[in-house]
């Protein structure tokens, strides 16, 4: 009993919110009733006591008011049970979208580095080969006619041009290994969000699923005890049967 | 219940309540299904089961089978059954796809009323439902096959026992149970009440929305209503005796909404009950021991919804008085639970060997 109370206590604490007086000021509240942690567990045991009073004699009554303290306990373990599968759930699921947007992040911002990279290669390639032919023709045929040394650059530039473009192709087919990786990688993320959510949503509904109410009684019970009461209606439960017994061997 | 109980555990301290017993006390009424358990929980349906018209109504309800209230809301989507009538199934000799699907109907409405009282999974189900005292032997057959169908174990007793059991009046008292189709009085002196103990009239709840809808019919020209609305207007406003103030109503004429003051046909149409019961009382208390009767005629309990009717107890006294030189009557305290919470009181009462020889 005494550790009913201290569990209903701790359970109440729990439901319950903290705030000040300056918050409460601010609300416009100046005045405060205040119901003590004992008075409120007195109050659930007279609540209880007052809805069966009428109804059961007082051995059943303290026995129906211990089960529905420990329905209570238990309904309340159970939710915050719930509650932590639904926020772990809730986190992993936060987990997988930072994971996927860290990426497909990362995923952009390669592919932006490497056009670039390569831009800026090409570029500066270009100036140098034509640097290096320009001195060329300076030392071996500086008499050479300009139309000339235009058709032996653009030679040049298309060697070249067909050089980068094998080396592109392979660094390409390279990246998009690489793209793949990463690409397959964000697939199972977003199928394991996917999953992740529909769970969260099963936890969600599992609110509404009804488990039932359990019975105060763990055995049958049956008439106990002795004396000209209890004579008569052992008597009349045996009347009771034997009709039912008659009825339901004819079926 | 009993005070002679076990451990409602039947565990030792701190081990792990893993599965248990429920009992389950039932009321099979003509107009409502009551429901009392040993997990505390008491429920009442009315006893309306309908089933979706076709497809696309299946498909629009999304249920296969709607009771009570919510049946009524959708009845126009739906095959309606009310499968009690006058206290027993109802259904014609002889037509077979008739009688099976009112008994279909009826384990239905079984199955959801030990549905409301929220078993576990886990825990066996012993219920007791209390039947019309003269219900047929095919009719309490049918009432035990439907409840076989959910609970472990199932009994039937007469349903005016039932409220005598679980008001400790087992001796010397007369109980009068006004169900909606039948009232049913059972005289109490110790021992298990046979036929002779027993009387059921077919005037009961029903016959009050009949009269009253009869009345409408003559006093409120035009008016529009179905048998519903009645029953609707009985259930707020029934009284016989003094009215407590005038009772003004609103039903629709050719669609417009007028007022009518039906204050003295509610009265009258109450007043259908009174006569018939204080018969059935004269009959069974002249037909007792005449050395008890004067204990019988003071100790008269009224049960049942049809007992809710305001001022009932004090006519149905002042016509004894005028033919029976006197009684007393006393009203149940929950007329809507009284059957049910006798049914689980036998329940739990019953020894675990004749529950186990049933299963």
């Amino acid at each position: 009993m005494s550790e009913l109370k201290k569990s209903l206590k701790e359970a109440v604490k729990r439901l319950a919110y903290n705030t000040s007086v300056d918050h409460l000021k601010k609300k416009g509240v100046k005045r405060v009733n205040v119901l003590g942690l004992d008075r409120i567990v007195s109050l659930i045991e007279e609540a209880v006591h007052r809805s069966l009073r009428h109804k059961l004699v007082t051995s059943e009554r303290e026995e129906i008011v211990d089960a529905t303290k420990e329905e209570f306990l238990k309904l309340l373990k159970s939710n915050e049970e719930l509650k932590a599968r639904h926020e772990a759930a809730e986190e992993e699921s936060n987990n997988l979208r930072i994971q996927l947007d860290r990426l497909q992040e990362e995923l952009t911002e390669r592919l932006n580095e490497a056009e670039f990279q390569r831009q800026e290669d090409y570029e500066g390639e270009d100036e140098e080969i034509a640097r290096r032919v320009a001195e060329l023709f300076e030392r071996q045929s500086a008499d050479l006619p300009e139309e000339m040394r235009g058709q032996v650059y653009e030679l040049i530039q298309g060697v070249v041009g067909e050089q980068r473009r094998e080396a592109l192709e392979a660094r390409e087919a390279a990246r998009d290994r690489e793209v793949d990786n990463l690409q397959r990688r964000i697939k199972k993320l977003s199928a394991s969000l996917e999953a992740t959510e529909s769970r969260l949503s099963e936890v969600a509904s599992m609110k509404d699923v009804e488990t039932g109410v359990a019975s105060i009684y763990r055995e049958v019970q049956g008439l106990q005890g002795s004396g000209k009461e209890a004579e008569r209606k052992k008597e009349l439960m045996a009347d009771i049967f034997a009709a039912n017994l008659k009825l339901q061997s004819k079926g | 219940m009993s005070d002679e109980t076990q451990n409602p555990d039947g565990a030792e301290d701190g081990a792990e309540k893993n599965h248990g017993v429920l009992y389950i006390g039932m009321d099979l009424g003509t107009s409502r299904t009551s429901v009392s358990a040993s997990n505390g929980v008491r429920e009442t349906v009315y006893s309306i089961v309908g089933y979706p018209k076709d497809v696309v109504s299946k498909k629009l309800l999304k249920k296969d089978v709607l009771f009570g209230k919510e049946a009524l809301e959708k009845r126009l989507s739906l095959k309606m059954f009310k499968p009690l009538e006058k206290g027993v199934l109802k259904y014609s000799d002889g037509d077979d796809s008739e009688r099976q699907a009112v008994e279909n109907a009826a384990k239905d409405l079984i199955r959801e009323a030990i549905r409301i009282a929220k078993p576990r999974t886990d825990e066996l189900v012993y219920a007791v439902i209390g039947a019309p005292a003269q219900a047929s032997i095919n009719n309490k057959d049918a009432i035990i096959d439907a409840a076989r169908a959910t609970v472990d174990s199932v009994m039937l007793c007469s349903e005016p026992f039932a409220v005598a059991y679980g008001l400790d009046m087992l001796e010397d008292a007369l109980v009068v149970d006004i169900g909606a189709g039948t009232t049913d009085l059972c005289r109490m002196h110790g021992t298990m009440p046979d036929e002779s103990d027993q009387i059921t009239i077919a005037i009961a709840g029903d016959s009050v929305d009949q009269k009253l809808a009869e009345l409408l019919e003559r006093d409120c020209p035009g008016a529009q209503y179905t048998i519903q609305m009645v029953k609707d207007l009985k259930e707020r406003w029934a009284y016989v005796g003094e009215p407590a103030e005038r009772i003004m109503v609103t039903l629709p004429v050719d669609g417009k909404p007028t007022e009518f003051d039906i204050t003295a046909q509610v009265k009258e149409a109450c007043m259908v009950l009174v006569d018939p019961i204080v018969d059935a009382i004269r009959r069974l208390i002249g037909s007792f021991d005449p050395e008890f009767q004067h204990k019988l005629r003071n100790r008269v309990l009224l049960a049942g919804g049809g007992s809710m009717v305001r001022g009932l107890d004090s006519a149905i006294e002042a016509a004894m008085e005028r033919d029976l030189g006197g009684g007393k009557v006393i009203r149940c305290e929950e007329p809507i639970y009284g059957g049910a919470n006798g049914a689980l009181k036998i329940a739990h009462d019953m020894p675990e060997e004749y529950w186990e020889q049933l299963k």
